[in-house]
């Protein structure tokens, strides 16, 4: 992987999160770039570089986040488990793909929630349904950016 | 991993300033970012009207001198006809602080500003925007703070609706409104009635408007209790600058 793209790419995504999103916000459920992100990372890069991506995508989402930690913890996590399972399971269809990333949204969130409380953060008390339309919004989307991310990254994807 | 943990469990203070530092150091395509999110959602207005910004601005404006009189028309009723001007505000100290960026979802409803504990602001001082709260100071560092708007869900700050006379929590509700809690069906509430923020020794010297009743509806939960859903009383995602009030700035 060539990291100063890497890292640019990472950068451009975080700043289009932390604003642009809102343009095509469902009322108040958000597309999720950085989890499309590592879910991309996850199943096109080799095992090694899906990890440091995972947790460097982690590092971003928690800078714009509510607290720095769970987003690390969580998307390195899950992140690393996706890019085992990858070993094994090539996601190269794009209904895999959505259904993959409905699934680490799902479970990653989660994960957030629960590392939130700890840290001794209030949740909110729709946490769980935004959570869910975030996770099966950006299922929708994200195969679909696949083909710029891979274009963006300079990898072929097929 | 372990950076994970460390930061999961360092003191949030400690962990802020990454947010801050990130924010400041990335201020200038943040504001790219936002500005652009802003334009896009914005409508074309017609010629022969002010903007909604403006008219927010003067509504909210006259809504704080209406409250202002009605206060001090009670006041000299009271004491039994002495003039007494309503002391709003004096002494008080106005930062105005440019909007880094937002994060206005379901999930959060936050600021970040460029003014920090270098020019006087504390956790827990209200923010104005267009002349009306718009949230309190949550956390801050040295050069820029994180204000929680009143929409957040973790937001609970005190208001009072004039007609009815009583006090309540208002909790934010997520992406644009904010619930009154525990209000009672025995008070008869007007959707388009001003909400202010109730006074609060050493943050706020004066009721000041919060927003406007949106909606009411008997609580699902509890059919006793209105279920009252408030309007910001401006547009604080099209905001660009705010004012953070400090009631006992520090002579200088």
């Amino acid at each position: 992987m060539h990291w100063v793209r890497f890292s640019v790419f990472v950068l451009a995504v975080i700043v289009m999160q932390s604003g642009l999103v809102d343009v095509i916000a469902l009322a108040s459920v958000r597309l999720d770039l950085l989890l499309i992100s590592l879910v991309f990372f996850a199943v096109h890069y080799n095992t090694t570089e899906a990890i440091i991506a995972s947790f460097a995508i982690g590092f971003g989402a928690d800078l714009i986040g509510s607290a720095m930690g769970p987003h690390i913890i969580s998307y390195g996590l899950f992140g690393t488990s996706l890019a085992y399972l990858h070993r094994i399971i090539a996601v190269r269809r794009m209904p895999y793909q959505a259904i993959v990333i409905a699934a680490v949204g799902i479970f990653a969130g989660l994960l957030i929630i629960f590392l939130t409380y700890l840290k001794g953060i209030q949740n909110p008390p729709n946490v769980y349904a935004v959570l869910l339309g975030s996770s099966l919004y950006s299922a929708a989307v994200g195969p679909f950016l696949f083909l710029p991310f891979a274009w963006l990254m300079r990898i072929r994807i097929h | 991993m372990l950076g994970g943990f460390i930061f999961l469990l360092a003191p949030q203070s400690w962990t802020n300033k990454f947010q801050f530092a990130f924010a400041r150091i990335f201020s200038w395509p943040l504001n790219i970012s936002r500005s652009l999110s802003l334009s896009a959602r914005a409508k074309q207005l017609p010629m022969d009207v002010i903007s909604r910004i403006e008219y927010d601005r003067l509504q909210n404006h006259l809504s704080n001198v209406v409250q202002e009189l009605n206060e001090a028309h009670q006041k000299i009723k009271a004491i039994g006809g002495l003039r007494e001007r309503f002391p709003a505000m004096e002494g008080a100290k106005f930062v105005i602080a440019d909007v880094i960026t937002d994060a206005v979802s379901g999930l959060r409803s936050e600021l970040i500003i460029n003014r920090g504990s270098d020019d006087g602001l504390a956790k827990g001082q209200f923010v104005l925007g267009d002349n009306s709260v718009i949230g309190t100071i949550s956390s801050i560092s040295s050069r820029t703070a994180q204000v929680k708007l009143i929409t957040d869900p973790t937001s609970n700050i005190a208001v009072n609706v004039p007609g009815l006379d009583v006090s309540r929590l208002m909790r934010g509700g997520g992406g644009e409104i904010a619930k009154i809690q525990m209000l009672s069906i025995s008070h008869k509430v007007k959707t388009g009635e001003n909400v202010y923020a109730c006074k609060k020794p050493g943050f706020l010297d004066t009721p000041i408007v919060v927003g406007k009743i949106d909606k009411c509806s008997r609580d699902d939960e509890n059919p006793s209790l209105w279920n009252v859903a408030v309007r910001p009383a401006c547009d604080i995602t099209k905001l660009n600058n705010v004012v953070v009030i400090i009631m006992n700035p520090q002579q200088q």
